[in-house]
């Protein structure tokens, strides 16, 4: 660009160079002195009014209760948002775990003019041909938890192998790095569950006292796994530890105490019974464990993350999101606040995900998600 | 000699199968968990043989008979269950015959969708479960409702080894087994399982006959729901998912004719067991998930074929 500018005539030329040089050095000092302050505008929310603007979610499937607890929370933050002039409209289409559905779904949100589309994809690629025609229109696609690959969507996702080294890292410590785990999986085949799975063998390489006795697949749910729990127990050594997904924890706890064992260090989710059970165990004989997983609120990180690029906000196209994490200190806080039979579910307001967002951009730590007033 | 009575009673092979699979597990974990394993065999083939017996009762009543609602009446009863005891042990006689009554109605409202609408049962049944599904999903929505803490503890109890519950479940399989094949309404359904046509002739009124077996499977389905929310500590929407492929395998290796009109309660025990005791053996294996599906499917067909293959020659 500043080489153009240097006119072939020999004065003009110098006179060009010098202009070019200076132009030069004034670029570059700007760009010296700008960047930071580029980064520093990047930060915090977009400035763009998306107050004419609509938002609407296509769902995968709504048929258990982490779905239905997800889309409600997409409600609420929506209905909130609307009412505070913060957008004009939303909705949110469920399909019955149809892809074909999905994309049919997709396609009449793009009939009808939505500016920006949350997406919890049936399948990562499938609906990259509906997605791209959406993005052609100038739709912001965003998908989450269930992520797209369409180059054009952002992907905003837990980073599930560090669910997996979290549980591993604290097995060890509380263990001095020796003894035998109980390895409860998800669903065989799904990619969650080889992304957890694949973390805490990859955790464990570095603590080689520790083995992995047993494996069976919970499906994330508290009945089947207390059945497969209940069923390897007979054939197995001493368990000093398990490792589980979520959902599965208090299954795996009512196994372990109708087969007259000592119960080991189960890590737990974030359902009410799980947190019950280590609360009324911790009461009872100072049982120690921690909780973690991911949550439906994930919707509400969506939204905001729609939102802000509607708000003209520069959004890395992955954004990590943290995980929940719940530890003795804050068990009780967290108890407090669930509902007997629900989740631990921390709403995500928007300056929690405008600072989620620019920790992805900074690539610096990630902001706790910040337990509940005690 | 022997031979010749196993293919008599090909529903033995379900006990053979689980004996084999039982003495297995114990020589591979080393003989330390014999009554743990057995125990725990015994404990969840409590709800299988309860899915199971709902499955009997519509499958002997005729060709072309089967309920695919079993998982989605258990998950429905199960919610409401709870939902009507609410962790209350004064309230548990109320709950039982509030899901005695889900039960029964489910089941009436299958019969009524295959006879009024004229549906053949696999499309009735399959329809019907997303609606009962659905109830479940706004009886109970997104909470998992905890069953009062004296349910949980009948559900668990036991005496040594032994599994109260399992107990009463056993003494309810033998009692239906004489009852189909000793009482009025177990040789009407057995005859009109057999022949629709015939039984009619014969003065039955198969309506009636094939509405009961029905609304039977809807109660013991419910009771299923019941006493596994209890057991697992509550109802959760997917707790009947892996009960619809269970409650046809064991129905059908149990002996019980897919045919319909020939129906075998004590063999839904031996498979049972064997299906549960195959879980825990491959499990204790370490096989890898592939190949446990792969080997639960070959295990299946081969036993299913072994066992039927008298039938179909004579």
């Amino acid at each position: 660009m500043i080489h153009s500018q240097v006119n072939p005539d020999a004065a003009e030329a110098l006179r060009g160079l010098c202009i070019g040089l200076t132009r030069q050095a004034l670029l570059a000092f700007t760009a010296i002195v700008a960047m930071p302050l580029a980064a520093e505008a990047a930060d915090g929310p977009g400035t763009t009014s998306t107050t004419g603007k609509t938002i609407a979610l296509s769902n995968s499937y709504n048929g258990n209760s982490f779905r239905q607890v997800m889309v409600k929370d997409w409600q609420n933050v929506t209905a909130q948002e609307i009412a505070a002039k913060t957008i004009k409209g939303a909705t949110v289409v469920s399909a019955n775990s149809s892809v074909t559905e999905q994309a049919s779904q997709i396609q009449n949100m793009i009939l009808q003019g939505y500016n920006g589309i949350a997406v919890l994809a049936a399948s990562s690629s499938a609906l990259n041909g509906v997605v791209k025609s959406a993005c052609a229109q100038g739709i912001t696609v965003v998908s989450f938890a269930g992520i797209v690959t369409a180059s054009c969507a952002w992907q905003v996702n837990y980073d599930w192998s560090s669910y997996g080294k979290q549980e591993i890292e604290y097995i060890a410590k509380r263990l001095n790095g020796h003894g035998n785990i109980l390895e409860i999986r998800g669903i065989a085949g799904d990619s969650t569950d080889k992304d957890i799975s694949d973390g805490v063998h990859a955790a464990m390489t570095a603590y080689p006292g520790l083995k992995i006795v047993g494996t069976v697949y919970g499906q994330w749910t508290s009945t089947v796994a207390q059945k497969e729990v209940s069923g390897i127990l007979p054939s197995l050594p001493q368990v000093d530890a398990v490792v589980t997904q979520g959902g599965d924890g208090y299954g795996a706890a009512i196994a372990f105490q109708n087969s007259n064992r000592k119960v080991p260090i189960i890590i737990m989710g974030n359902r009410q019974d799980e947190l019950a059970w280590w609360k009324q165990e911790h009461d009872k004989n100072g049982y120690e464990t921690f909780a973690i997983s991911a949550t439906p609120s994930i919707s509400q990180i969506s939204f905001w993350v729609t939102q802000q690029i509607l708000a003209g906000k520069t959004v890395p196209k992955k954004v990590i999101v943290p995980l929940l994490r719940v530890d003795q200190t804050n068990l009780d806080a967290y108890l407090r606040t669930i509902p007997p039979g629900g989740v631990a579910n921390p709403p995500y307001p928007k300056d929690l995900v405008v600072k989620i967002i620019d920790a992805n951009t900074n690539h610096s730590a990630m902001p706790p998600v910040p337990p509940p007033a005690p | 000699m022997q031979s010749h009575s196993i293919r008599q009673s090909p529903w033995l092979f379900g006990f053979i199968g689980a004996a084999v699979l039982f003495v297995a597990t114990i020589i591979v974990s080393r003989g330390g968990g014999a009554s743990a394993t057995f125990h725990a065999a015994m404990a969840f083939s409590i709800f299988s043989v309860l899915v199971a017996i709902s499955q009997m009762l519509v499958i002997t009543s005729g060709p072309g008979n089967i309920d695919l609602s079993v998982p989605a009446v258990l998950t429905l009863c199960a919610y409401i269950g709870m939902g009507v005891m609410h962790g209350s042990n004064a309230w548990i006689p109320v709950g039982l015959l509030v899901v005695a009554a889900v039960g029964l109605l489910a089941g009436a409202f299958n019969y009524a969708a295959i006879l009024l609408l004229r549906l053949p049962p696999i499309i009735a049944t399959l329809a019907s479960s997303f609606v009962f599904q659905s109830l479940a999903m706004n009886a109970g929505g997104d909470a998992t409702i905890k069953p009062p803490s004296l349910l949980s503890a009948f559900t668990s109890l036991s005496v040594g080894p032994v599994s109260v519950l399992a107990v009463l479940v056993v003494l309810l399989t033998i009692g239906l087994a004489i009852g189909l094949k000793r009482s009025l309404f177990g040789r009407r359904l057995l005859a009109t399982g057999q022949s629709e046509a015939a039984a009619r002739f014969a003065g039955i009124r198969t309506r009636q006959v094939r509405l009961i077996s029905y609304a039977g499977a809807g109660l013991f389905s419910g009771l299923a729901g019941f006493l596994l929310a209890g057991f697992t500590g509550g109802a959760a929407l997917n707790m009947g998912d892996t009960y619809l492929m269970e409650s046809i395998a064991v129905v059908v290796l149990g002996g019980t004719s897919v045919a319909g009109g020939q129906a075998n309660a004590i063999g839904i025990w031996g498979s049972a067991l064997f299906f549960n005791l195959l879980t825990i053996m491959l499990n204790s294996f370490r096989t890898p998930v592939g190949l446990r599906y792969l080997l639960t499917g070959a295990i299946i067909i081969l036993i299913v074929t072994a066992a039927t293959r008298p039938l179909t020659r004579t």
